[in-house]
């Protein structure tokens, strides 16, 4: 079946099979900076934003995402190049395989309209070995949109 | 080949469940894991997600909110009706798995599923939910306590979809809360879950349900556990609530811990969870403090 929706930015169709999973038909796409890791929902290195918010690709149906507006890693890249900066300010990585699933989820979280999320809270379903969690969520804190008269370092509710 | 079909109403969804190996598709966050572990071959699913009437959330003329079963986690912790009103509801779907999980996986999925490790069951049950189950010969409710009947297993019969849940209004005095216990990641399913709604009046607890998740077969509300904290409850109430919710226990050895942890941490966090909700070492003394409202 034939499935159209807005991949980073730009128009985007795909013959697929009604159980086709949306990382497979990215990553055979060439678009490899989407990850497997679980398989299964958890890692959260497959992380791609669908109508803004981070899902699991590796469990999405690519027919589910008929009409969607869905954007990767790579489009993120582009689209928000402020955060990458703060990654590797922040040296918010070290093996980099969950780093497209912690852009992904960063940029879930700078989207987000609900207040005073907390950002540990959020980024706890994407799992890093490396870096300890503390320089990513310091680049996330710092990329967050800050309310006026806030005071820079408590954004987002400020984590634990 | 799997076939794949959106529908735009519940009677077209019904329609096209009645073929033999369909199977209907919330969000896919369990259903996918069962397909790609090979567990579920479907020959058709029917996807959910398109069908406007199941993604509403309304209030009805007698106060009861009715939440369609498409309504997806992340737009019921979010929804103004449910955080004013059940707050105990909105803070538990924030707290299933992760924020992708939030976005896609729909209350009726997480329900129908029957996962006894879910966490809005024993939620639900604690504030007397039903739900309404639609089908060929048309839409019936039932109680959420009647829904289940054993280890993933509910009392949806072939060709019936569930289509909402209806949540009774909250009475006065109402104090509930749940609690998850994730020993390893926040983000894990919970080893043990607790909920408890108590309605407090004039320093009394007039009414007390307590409802386990995670620990059983299927999640269940435990019979004798309310009933020990009507009254003004003192240590040895809340240790016989505790002590039947342990009981009701019917855990199974896993990575989450052996049956008899899962045992002991029903029986510690069904104590701390009352002990907070009727005031640590003194539950006499907050049972004459404020009665009113308090859903967490």
């Amino acid at each position: 079946m034939i499935v159209h929706f807005r991949l980073n930015g730009e128009p985007f169709d795909a013959d697929v099979e009604a159980l086709t999973i949306l990382l497979d038909l990215l990553r055979s796409r060439g678009m490899t900076g989407t990850k497997e890791g679980c398989g299964v929902g958890v890692c959260g290195a497959c992380a791609v934003l669908v109508d803004g918010s981070p899902v699991s690709s590796c469990l999405m149906p690519v027919p589910c995402c008929e009409g969607a507006d869905v954007w990767t890693a790579e489009g993120l890249a582009r689209r928000e190049p402020a955060l990458v900066d703060a990654f590797l300010e922040h040296e918010a990585l070290q093996c980099g395989a969950c780093t497209p699933g912690q852009l992904v989820a960063a940029a879930g979280l700078i989207a987000d309209p609900t207040p005073a999320r907390d950002i540990r809270r959020y980024l706890a379903g994407n799992l890093c070995r490396c870096t300890g969690y503390a320089p990513i969520v310091a680049a996330v804190e710092e990329s967050l949109p800050r309310a006026v008269g806030e005071v820079p370092g408590e954004a987002g509710g400020g984590g634990l | 080949m799997t076939e794949f079909r959106s529908p735009a109403t519940v009677s077209q969804a019904l329609a096209d469940l009645g073929a033999e190996g369909a199977l209907a598709l919330g969000g896919g966050t369990a259903l996918m894991i069962l397909v790609k572990s090979g567990l579920l071959e479907p020959d058709r699913v029917v996807w959910l997600g398109r069908i406007p009437e199941l993604r509403q959330i309304t209030v009805r003329g007698d106060g009861a909110l009715v939440i369609g079963a498409g309504v997806r986690l992340a737009d019921l912790w979010r929804s103004p009706e449910v955080v004013s009103r059940y707050a105990v509801l909105a803070e538990a779907a924030s707290q299933v798995g992760n924020p992708r999980v939030q976005a896609v996986a729909t209350l009726g999925g997480h329900l129908a599923h029957a996962d006894p490790r879910q966490d809005l069951a024993p939620v639900l049950l604690v504030l007397g939910a039903s739900v309404l189950a639609a089908g060929p010969a048309g839409t019936r409710s039932l109680p959420l306590a009647g829904f289940y009947t054993g280890f993933m297993s509910t009392a949806l019969q072939a060709g019936e979809i569930l289509t909402g849940v209806i949540v009774p209004p909250p009475p006065p005095g109402r104090r509930a809360a749940y609690f998850r216990f994730t020993p390893g990641s926040a983000s894990d399913y919970p080893t043990v879950g607790v909920a408890t709604s108590l309605v407090v009046r004039g320093g009394q607890v007039v009414e007390a349900e307590v409802a386990l998740g995670a620990g059983a077969a299927w999640p269940r509300l435990v019979p004798g556990a309310g009933e020990a904290i009507v009254g003004v409850p003192d240590h040895d109430a809340l240790a016989t609530a505790a002590g039947a919710v342990a009981a009701a226990a019917d855990p199974s050895n896993d990575q989450r811990g052996s049956a008899a942890y899962k045992r002991a941490m029903a029986r510690l966090w069904t104590q701390r969870l009352l002990s907070r909700l009727l005031g640590g070492t003194t539950p006499r003394s907050r049972l004459r403090g404020d009665p009113g409202g308090d859903e967490r």
